[in-house]
């Protein structure tokens, strides 16, 4: 018996869809980006002339080497989130890039042309302050950590470690740089904030302190901020109150010298901290004695120490951005300055003369809709006339990378804020012209039986020349080979296609920077930085009129809040071009709690959106006359919730005509037991085909499926895991009513939650059993519908039967989202991103609170599989086969026009588009269809047809002569 | 071959078919057989009847008699046809079982199909039965039989789940309910 319900179970999940993409498949319909994120530290692979490459360690914790004449990447190291990964330092020498990682944890090194791990050892506890390259007679060999209380010496080559010293009074000093000039000593630079500089010389060879310094500092509090290393082991420190130099010799027990910028001529700007730059082209070697001074915002100095006195070089005013580079034997300094408004000019000028070198102009044209420049790399390289070029790369306020050569060509484009992408939509494209053409004949108003039929003619000649033009080139690019028919999207061509399955993806990411993607190709059509975004804020981005509306143009509108004020702005947009609308976006004086979009359109086709404020009262955009005679005859039937986390309360209100608002019911959590956690409500535009699910005696078991369900989700305070729980409300949004409550003991967060139709699945933590734990919660009506034609949350008398059931789920889940199709109909999947970088589609059908234990003839006809408890992982669910996306935040989908087709977008670290078909693709033809034998066959078989009739008519007539 | 009335000493061989209907290019006579005499419609005068020959046919009442009971015995036979085949449909659904796939729906599709021919053709049976004297028993015994056997199909199509009996059936045909309260919110941004 076992084995026949093994074979039937077999049997069944045999029958179900298997998704997995064909070799020749991959890549047709799906596409990945990486990313690496913001830029911390940067280097250029230098000591090979023909070296393309560049590395970079970013906030994001990635460690990356960029192809320079593509921008690909070479290869990408994702470290663990949070602190623990963080990349504290990057030194680079010849093939070796050195790294410290999770606040002094770790000490790496990595070869850098293919990336591999070279050695990795974990370092003594304390907090991490400096690290640097030492090197002695030319040769670089070991690198010197500087933490809190020790320092120590380690080899390049095994990073085995050749000495560690305690630091002289490190509870009072607080060490904070490291330096080596090459000459066999390692100095460590401390500071008693207000009071002296303490200078710890060790050897190279032993760690033992050679000499310790003590210097008088009063005004200075921190190294880092304020001090470099120049020439033979100066200090150089500049200080703004004093508005002064001041210079120490690192080798002798002396006095700062204190010199005056007035002396020099020069003055620092009103409210500007000034900062210093030098640099060490050679870790084996003393740094050039020639640093710059920043005096201002964009005012920075090119000076010279020379036998003790400082000499200016050259003024660079304006200056936006300053940078060393070193090729050979040969420094220069890149100087970025400001041309006009949307361009940059970069000139190179020797380090040591402060000469501008012939032919070095560069110029950075700054994208319209883009960020300042926020820092610069250089790549130096000595031509063959022994002349310096140069390349730069330029990051940008936005977190855009671009890669100039020279004179101004754009070699390519990193947007990196894509790697932090916060919320999305899907926007369907317009028609075509032509199209769009015909749809806006009918938009307008009738004037004349004539002119209509007129125009009428006019537009189907237009149609008609557009297919035959359309014909034209289908006939001129099937002569042409394969290859080169180019089929790149711009803007200008963007249209709808048969099966809506291209759409404009609008990401809005954290950096303030919109982007509009091209769902087909990954092309970025355009991108849009919103300036002056606050670095905490929360967004919610609203598609309020589609491109249905024809001539009104599509719009999107985004709100932006600023945690910490409260106060939140509009920006309308039009999502397909990115383009600022000309609406007008209301001024919002007060603190915004939470926005509402209502399925009422205004005159122009635009949605309602309802705005709440925390004096309860709302506003409408738009606000014309006609919405707000709308919504006074609506008011009655619109409600809303607002869910306050931090003080565990859930309250309903009822809008009135007034537009101000009523409380009508509260529902309060005790945040010193719970704390909610999130709150998921259906999707707005999902549709359910069925209203109920056929038994196996062929009666109905209907879905309780509450347009106003909410599914709250809470978390103990108290973590102790005997203690914690989970917990699960859901709640009618319109009256507060509690449907139903679930609390899962012994488990903890976090919760991955996806609410739709008549189901909630989450996710958790069991701290019992120390698994992964879906459980799965269904609603249903019973056997009869209250009331088949409308749906009040008022009046409802009976409460749902409920259905749990949990499972163990072998992985641990980053994400997890629904597919969602045009009408409802296909099957549900669960598309789960998985830590490790896959994304996993799972049937819904295994998380179905109905498996029954036993199996029954009944269960068999509903096709229910027998309940097991653990859900498989099956590797052809994996929707993104070898294509990892690391770090998946979130998943987005999006119906297309196609039932069988749900489009998915995977965000986290990089971006991965593909299609999913739950139920395979039962609408549309397969691939490899045989048109040509079909219609052969028919064609044979037709005159088949008229042969046999003939020749039946000459027998028949044969057989009448006899 | 042999001829009403013919002699048994005139042994006419003829190539002529029992039906007679075809129309033979030749034929041969060697004889001069009375059938060929007769036909000549008493042309030669040495033609010699027998005793006892009328040449008036002589009314059969007996057969007649049997006639009328062989018409009825007919119109029997064709009155409880439908009646007849119920046994042997009621064994081709036991064999073809509840399932459906390609020859069970056959065999539905015809058992059917048939009475619902037959109804149709109703009047033309009813003309075939016209000479019967029990014409409107013999007619309800017909109709009752056809009945029957779609009442069969029927409840094979039944049992076999093809009727659109269940609330399941007409599942897909409801419509979303519409919504009556306008809701949305979330947690305080």
């Amino acid at each position: 018996m076992a084995k026949l319900i093994l074979l039937c179970l077999d049997l069944i999940i045999f029958c179900i869809t298997v998704n997995a993409v064909f070799e020749d498949q991959i890549g047709k319909f799906d596409w990945r980006q990486q990313y690496v994120g913001k830029v911390r530290f940067s280097h250029f692979d230098s000591h090979a002339q023909s070296s393309k490459k560049v590395l970079l360690a970013t906030e994001n914790n990635v460690f990356a080497a960029l192809n320079t004449r593509t921008g690909e990447l070479f290869w990408r190291h994702v470290d663990k989130t949070g602190p623990d990964g963080s990349i504290d330092a990057l030194l680079h020498h010849a093939q070796d890039a050195v790294q410290v990682v999770g606040n002094g944890r770790l000490l790496r090194s990595w070869e850098i042309n293919v990336g591999g791990l070279n050695w990795e050892i974990v370092l003594d506890s304390g907090s991490f302050q400096a690290a640097c390259l030492v090197g002695q007679q030319d040769i670089t060999k070991h690198v010197a950590i500087l933490k809190k209380s020790v320092i120590s010496l380690h080899y390049l080559s095994n990073g085995h470690q050749k000495w560690i010293e305690n630091l002289p009074e490190s509870e009072t000093v607080d060490y904070q740089a490291i330096y080596s000039g090459g000459n066999g000593e390692v100095y460590a630079l401390g500071v008693v904030p207000h009071s002296h500089i303490a200078v710890v010389a060790y050897s190279l060879e032993d760690g033992e302190i050679i000499k310790q310094i003590s210097v008088e500092a009063p005004w200075l509090s921190n190294i880092q901020a304020s001090c470099v290393v120049i020439g033979q082991g100066m200090l150089m420190c500049v200080d703004s109150p004093t508005v002064s130099l001041y210079m120490l010799d690192l080798h002798v027990q002396s006095q700062m010298t204190q010199i005056p910028l007035q002396s020099l001529g020069l003055e620092i700007a009103s409210g500007f901290r000034p900062i210093l730059v030098s640099t060490q082209p050679n870790p084996a070697r003393q740094p050039l004695s020639e640093f710059f001074l920043q005096l201002g915002p964009e005012h920075y100095l090119l000076l010279q120490l020379n036998n003790g006195q400082i000499v200016t070089l050259r003024d660079f005013k304006p200056a936006i951005l300053v940078a060393f580079a070193t090729s050979g034997e040969k420094t220069v300094a890149a100087v970025m300055s400001p041309k006009n408004k949307t361009a940059c000019s970069l000139n190179l000028f020797s380090a040591e003369t402060g000469r501008r070198l012939l032919d070095t102009t560069l110029t950075f044209n700054m994208a319209p809709n883009g960020g300042k420049p926020e820092k610069l790399y250089v790549q130096a390289y000595l031509k063959k006339d022994d002349s310096v070029g140069y390349r730069v790369m330029v990051q940008t306020e936005d977190h855009t990378l671009t890669f100039i050569q020279q004179p101004g060509r754009v070699m390519w484009i990193r947007e990196e804020a894509l790697s932090d992408v916060v919320t999305m939509e899907m926007v369907d494209l317009p028609l075509t012209g032509t199209q769009a053409e015909l749809e806006g004949e009918f938009g307008k108003k009738a004037d004349g039986l004539m002119s209509m039929v007129l125009k009428r003619l006019s537009s189907q000649l237009i149609l008609l020349q557009a297919w035959i033009t359309h014909l034209w080139k289908l006939f001129y690019d099937a002569r042409k080979p394969r290859s080169q028919v180019k089929n790149e999207v711009t803007i200008e061509n963007l249209s709808r296609d048969e099966f809506n399955l291209q759409k404009m993806m609008v990401m809005v990411t954290a950096s303030g920077k919109l982007f509009g993607i091209d769902s087909k190709t990954g092309s970025i059509l355009w991108r849009h930085y919103l300036d002056n975004i606050p670095s905490n804020a929360a967004f919610k981005l609203m598609v309020q009129r589609t491109t249905a509306h024809f001539p009104h143009p599509p719009q999107c509108t985004l709100l932006i809040k600023d945690k910490d004020t409260g106060l939140a702005t509009l920006h309308v947009f039009n999502p397909i071009f990115g383009k600022t609308s000309q609406v007008t976006s209301p001024a919002l004086p007060q603190p915004i709690l939470q926005s509402l979009m209502l399925p009422l359109m205004d005159q122009d086709y635009a949605k309602v959106l309802l705005l709440v404020d925390d004096q309860y009262k709302v506003s409408a955009f738009p606000s014309t006359k006609n919405v707000l005679q709308q919504l006074q005859e609506m008011a009655s039937s619109i409600f809303f919730y607002l869910v306050d986390s931090s003080q565990g309360r859930l309250s309903g209100y009822r809008l009135r005509t007034d537009l101000s608002t009523e409380l009508i019911w509260e529902v309060v959590i005790p945040t010193e037991i719970q704390k909610i956690v999130s709150v998921k409500g259906k999707r707005p535009n999902e549709h359910v085909h069925s209203q109920g699910r056929v038994m196996g005696d062929r009666s109905v078991l209907y879905k309780y499926l509450n347009p106003n369900l909410l599914a709250v989700v809470t978390e103990s305070t108290d973590m102790h895991q005997e203690r914690s729980f989970v917990g699960i409300l859901l709640i009618d949004g319109v009256t507060g009513r509690v449907i139903h409550e679930a609390v899962q003991r012994r488990a903890k967060g976090p919760v991955h939650v996806v609410h739709s139709e008549n189901w909630v699945v989450y996710e958790y933590w069991s701290t019992k059993s120390r698994r992964n734990e879906f459980s799965v919660i269904e609603l249903y009506e019973g056997m009869e519908l209250y009331n088949s034609t409308v749906f009040s949350s008022l009046d409802r008398p009976h409460a749902p039967q409920v259905l749990q059931q949990s499972y163990i789920f072998p992985s641990s889940i980053s994400t997890m989202e629904a597919t969602l199709t045009e009408k409802g109909i296909t099957s549900r999947h669960l598309l789960i991103g998985l830590p490790s970088g896959g994304i996993l589609s799972m049937p819904k059908m295994f998380l179905d609170p109905r498996r029954p234990e036993i199996v029954s003839e009944q269960s068999r006809e509903e096709n229910l599989i027998p309940y097991a408890p653990e859900l498989p992982i099956r590797t052809e669910w994996f929707i993104n086969y070898n294509q990892t996306v690391s770090r998946v935040r979130g998943i987005y989908t999006a119906p297309s026009g196609l039932e069988s087709t749900c489009l998915v977008v995977a965000y986290g670290l990089d971006i991965y588009q593909t299609r999913v078909y739950p139920s395979k693709q039962f609408d549309v033809l397969k691939d490899d269809y045989d048109y040509m034998l079909i219609s052969s066959v028919l064609l044979a078989l037709f005159f088949a047809t008229m042969i046999s009739k003939r020749l039946a008519e000459v027998k028949l007539l044969n057989r009448a002569w006899r | 071959m042999a001829s009403p009335g013919g002699q048994g000493g005139g042994g006419a061989l003829s190539t002529r078919g029992g039906g007679g209907a075809r129309r033979m290019k030749w034929a041969l006579e060697l004889s001069l057989g009375n059938t060929r005499s007769r036909d000549r419609q008493g042309g030669q005068g040495d033609v010699v009847y027998p005793i006892g020959y009328s040449e008036k046919p002589v009314p059969d009442t007996s057969i007649q008699e049997t006639d009328k009971n062989l018409v009825e015995k007919r119109c029997w036979d064709v009155a409880l046809g439908p009646l007849k085949q119920i046994p042997m449909n009621l064994f081709i659904m036991y064999m073809s079982g509840n399932t459906i796939s390609i020859f069970p729906i056959m065999m539905v599709c015809m058992m059917a199909w048939r009475p619902i021919q037959a109804l149709m053709s109703l009047s033309a049976t009813f003309k075939l039965l016209e000479s019967s004297s029990q014409q409107w028993l013999q007619g309800l015994v017909y109709l009752i039989g056809n009945l029957l056997g779609s009442a069969l199909a029927i409840y094979k199509c039944q049992s076999m789940g093809l009727l659109p009996t269940h609330s399941s059936d007409w599942l897909a045909f409801i419509e979303p309910p519409q919504r009556m309260e306008i809701m949305g919110g979330g947690m305080v941004l």
